[in-house]
């Protein structure tokens, strides 16, 4: 026998054992981030549990909508599992491309859908169907310096006007500037939160916007406000950046999103470990809680959506919900992990994800030209933030230019 | 030795160029592949109303897209902050590169050394110098802002307002670009000949007067060239905008038309009006083409 027919034989023979050694192949698709590198830590003992190979496609996050948006309109099955942004359930619910998990999580007692809140069970719901599991709950929450509460006497605010309160004797006890929102690229963030808050909405049930009520200008108003008592570069700051200053300078409070929690075990950020404190964001006109995080769902030409299913369940299940937190994800608030008292140690912010009853639940707004709107409104809030144009006059030119954008919702 | 008839050699040189007609032919492919069809493709999408996030059936709409694309402020404000940039590129690296590739071509103590670290910026990745340079212009925490306090100096908050922003971009852009500027002059001043500064210096010309009346205007055509490049660079400018000034920030201050067809077709996921954009910038960009074509013959 020839030498390259003897290779070529063993090359086959490898390839045929190796393929046949795996019952079925799972494509997963993700995003770089705390929850995906926790689910990947789980893969190994996936595999050697259920003999299905899994295989991870990582996206970072501002392509891997349009990636996504492509594959699932192609509908050849390329992915069995994909991780998305909340604020993509509308278009891919109004397009049939995630399949409706209602069924499988009814009769999973591994999952156990009760475990989590009324408002948490419905994060991933689209028209009454849940098209994609919990994969982190990150509602905007309060955290404030203790150190700097202590010594003022101050305690967290509960209301708008006493998180103003706050950053004001801050302010001017010297200690520290204030408070800090994200005023930068991602004040939108902070805007539709402070329009929820203060009564207001973005667009009404036709999707004609009213961005220039009196409660969102009121909103927009206290936004801009509260720039007094930041520090001098928060008009630019995005998320990242309001979320380094806080925990690297002196700011006795900041409202973000619990999921930055993790920024807190890089030992850059640990200043101030052990004196930061959390609690539920304040509140305005209404009792509103901004509710964010990622989903992770089965698309409908998922080639295995019966081992996907096997494999959330495997990770996202109450036997590994404490493995899946301490491998470093964000947290998804089940309440048996919320109100565990070993984890609460560990994570003290965990008590603030339980989210009480009766107040508004407000998620990304689920329009698709969501990203369109948003930027039009950062483009003014930018001139607002600045005050080259006043709130009114910047929010009155806000609403002309939405009217065009959200038009195109209602066309077919 | 018998010469060969005229017929021989003609068929030589047939078989010759089809020789050379053949090497040249997966260039041909590839250049049709990866920019002629797209840019085909692109026409065609720009006359329908493709878009990524709507699931519907995508139609054709004619010249809907360029006359939304006209009507939309932010594509005018776009050709501004381009304009703004290109210009702005121009006055500040074209002089300084020029003075110093003159420094250097005159070969004084430590050029060796000084040339080598010029020319470190120009080999950084854009999107490393952007995240740097993001962060020292940091007004909180950046040191641009810290070297100013200390000499008593409020450093404006360079990516929260206009213009500070556009000035950011012009330096980063600058810090990277000067360099290039100076290697190509260096080039055009080794070639020049040294016959007439020399005759020029005997006679008894200054040296600023050699250098505007003699070096300057020999060193034109590559100048030319220079401008030419930077223009096309700042035209494609995007990667040190998305990251410097996160998409073109604060609101639209440095959105060019690059970052205004890239948010349109791949966070709005109007694959179609983005396309439209693409083909104006096209537009654009082909009279500079034609520019710098002439340049170059003229700098032959």
């Amino acid at each position: 026998m020839p030498f390259a027919k003897k290779l070529f034989s063993a090359a086959a023979i490898l390839l045929a054992s190796t393929t046949l050694s795996w019952a079925d192949e799972l494509n997963v698709f993700l995003s770089p981030s705390p929850s995906s590198t926790a689910i990947q830590s789980f893969i190994p003992a996936f595999e050697k549990a259920t003999g299905h190979k899994v295989n991870v496609t990582e996206v970072p996050y501002g392509e891997m909508h349009q990636k996504l948006m492509l594959a699932v309109q192609l509908k050849q099955g390329q992915y069995d599992v994909a991780q998305f942004d909340n604020s993509f359930l509308t278009p891919f619910g109004a397009a049939g491309t995630m399949l409706p998990l209602d069924d499988k999580i009814a009769a999973s007692k591994e999952y156990d859908i009760s475990d989590f809140s009324k408002g948490q069970q419905d994060y991933g719901k689209y028209k009454g169907q849940t098209l994609g599991l919990t994969l982190s709950t990150e509602p905007f929450i309060q955290w404030y310096r203790t150190d700097i509460y202590d010594a003022l006497g101050l305690k967290p605010a509960t209301t708008w006007d006493e998180y103003k309160a706050n950053a004001k004797a801050v302010k001017e006890s010297g200690k520290g500037d204030g408070a800090i929102f994200g005023f930068g690229p991602n004040v939108s963030w902070w805007w539709m939160t402070m329009v929820w808050s203060f009564g207001g909405k973005l667009y009404d049930e036709n999707y004609n916007p009213t961005v220039n009520t009196p409660e969102a200008v009121a909103g927009t108003q206290f936004l801009k406000d509260m720039l007094a008592y930041a520090p001098e570069g928060a008009i630019s700051a995005s998320s990242d950046d309001a979320t380094i200053k806080f925990l690297s300078t002196d700011i006795g409070a900041m409202v973000q999103y619990s999921g930055y929690w993790g920024m807190l075990s890089d030992p850059a950020n640990q200043k101030h470990a052990g004196k930061i404190g959390t609690a539920p964001m304040p509140k305005g006109a209404v009792d509103v809680t901004h509710l964010a995080g990622w989903n992770i769902g089965i698309p409908s030409d998922a080639k295995n959506p019966d081992v996907a299913w096997q494999f959330m369940e495997f990770v996202l299940g109450k036997s590994n919900a404490k493995n899946y937190l301490n491998a470093g994800a964000a947290a998804i608030g089940r309440k048996s992990i919320i109100t565990d008292p070993e984890l609460v140690a560990k994570y003290p912010y965990l008590p603030v994800l339980d989210i009480p009853e009766g107040t508004r639940i407000e998620r990304y707004p689920q329009i698709r030209v969501w990203p369109e709107f948003e930027k039009a409104a950062l483009d003014a809030l930018a001139g607002i933030m600045n005050g080259s144009v006043e709130v009114k006059a910047g929010l009155d030119a806000l609403q002309e230019t939405e009217k065009p954008i959200l038009a195109q919702e209602n066309a077919k | 030795m018998p010469m060969p008839s005229r017929g021989r050699s003609k068929s030589i040189e047939t078989a010759n160029a089809r020789l050379a007609e053949m090497l040249v032919l997966p260039t041909w492919v590839m250049l049709i592949v990866v920019f002629a069809l797209p840019i085909i493709g692109a026409f065609y999408l720009s006359f329908r109303n493709e878009t990524l996030g709507a699931f519907v059936a995508a139609k054709f709409i004619g010249f809907d897209n360029y006359v939304l694309a006209f009507a939309d402020p932010r594509f005018w404000e776009s050709i501004w902050v381009t304009l703004i940039l290109i210009v702005l590129a121009l006055v500040v690296q074209i002089p300084l590169g020029i003075g110093l590739a003159v420094l250097l071509h005159r070969n004084l103590a430590g050029t060796q050394i000084f040339r080598t670290v010029l020319i470190i910026p120009m080999l950084l990745t854009p999107v490393a110098v952007g995240l740097m340079w993001r962060f020292m212009f940091d007004a909180d925490l950046g040191v641009i802002n810290w070297a100013f306090e200390q000499i008593n100096i409020n450093g404006p908050n360079w990516l929260g307002w206009r213009w500070p922003a556009i000035m950011a971009v012009t330096i980063v852009d600058s810090w990277q670009s000067i360099p290039f500027v100076m290697l190509i002059t260096l080039a055009g001043l080794a070639g020049l000949p040294k016959g007439p500064p020399e005759a020029a210096s005997i006679d008894g010309a200054r040296a600023s007067q050699i250098f505007f009346y003699i070096t300057l205007p020999s060193l034109l055509p590559v100048v030319l060239v220079i401008a030419m490049i930077r223009i096309i660079d700042c035209l494609k400018m995007f990667d040190l905008i998305f990251i410097l000034t996160g998409k073109g920030g604060p609101g639209t201050a440095t959105q060019t038309l690059g970052m205004l067809t890239y948010n349109t077709g791949f966070i709005f996921f109007q694959i179609s009006r983005a396309a439209a954009l693409g083909v104006l910038m096209i537009a654009l960009v082909a009279p500079i083409y034609v520019m710098w074509r002439r340049a170059t013959e003229y700098a032959r």
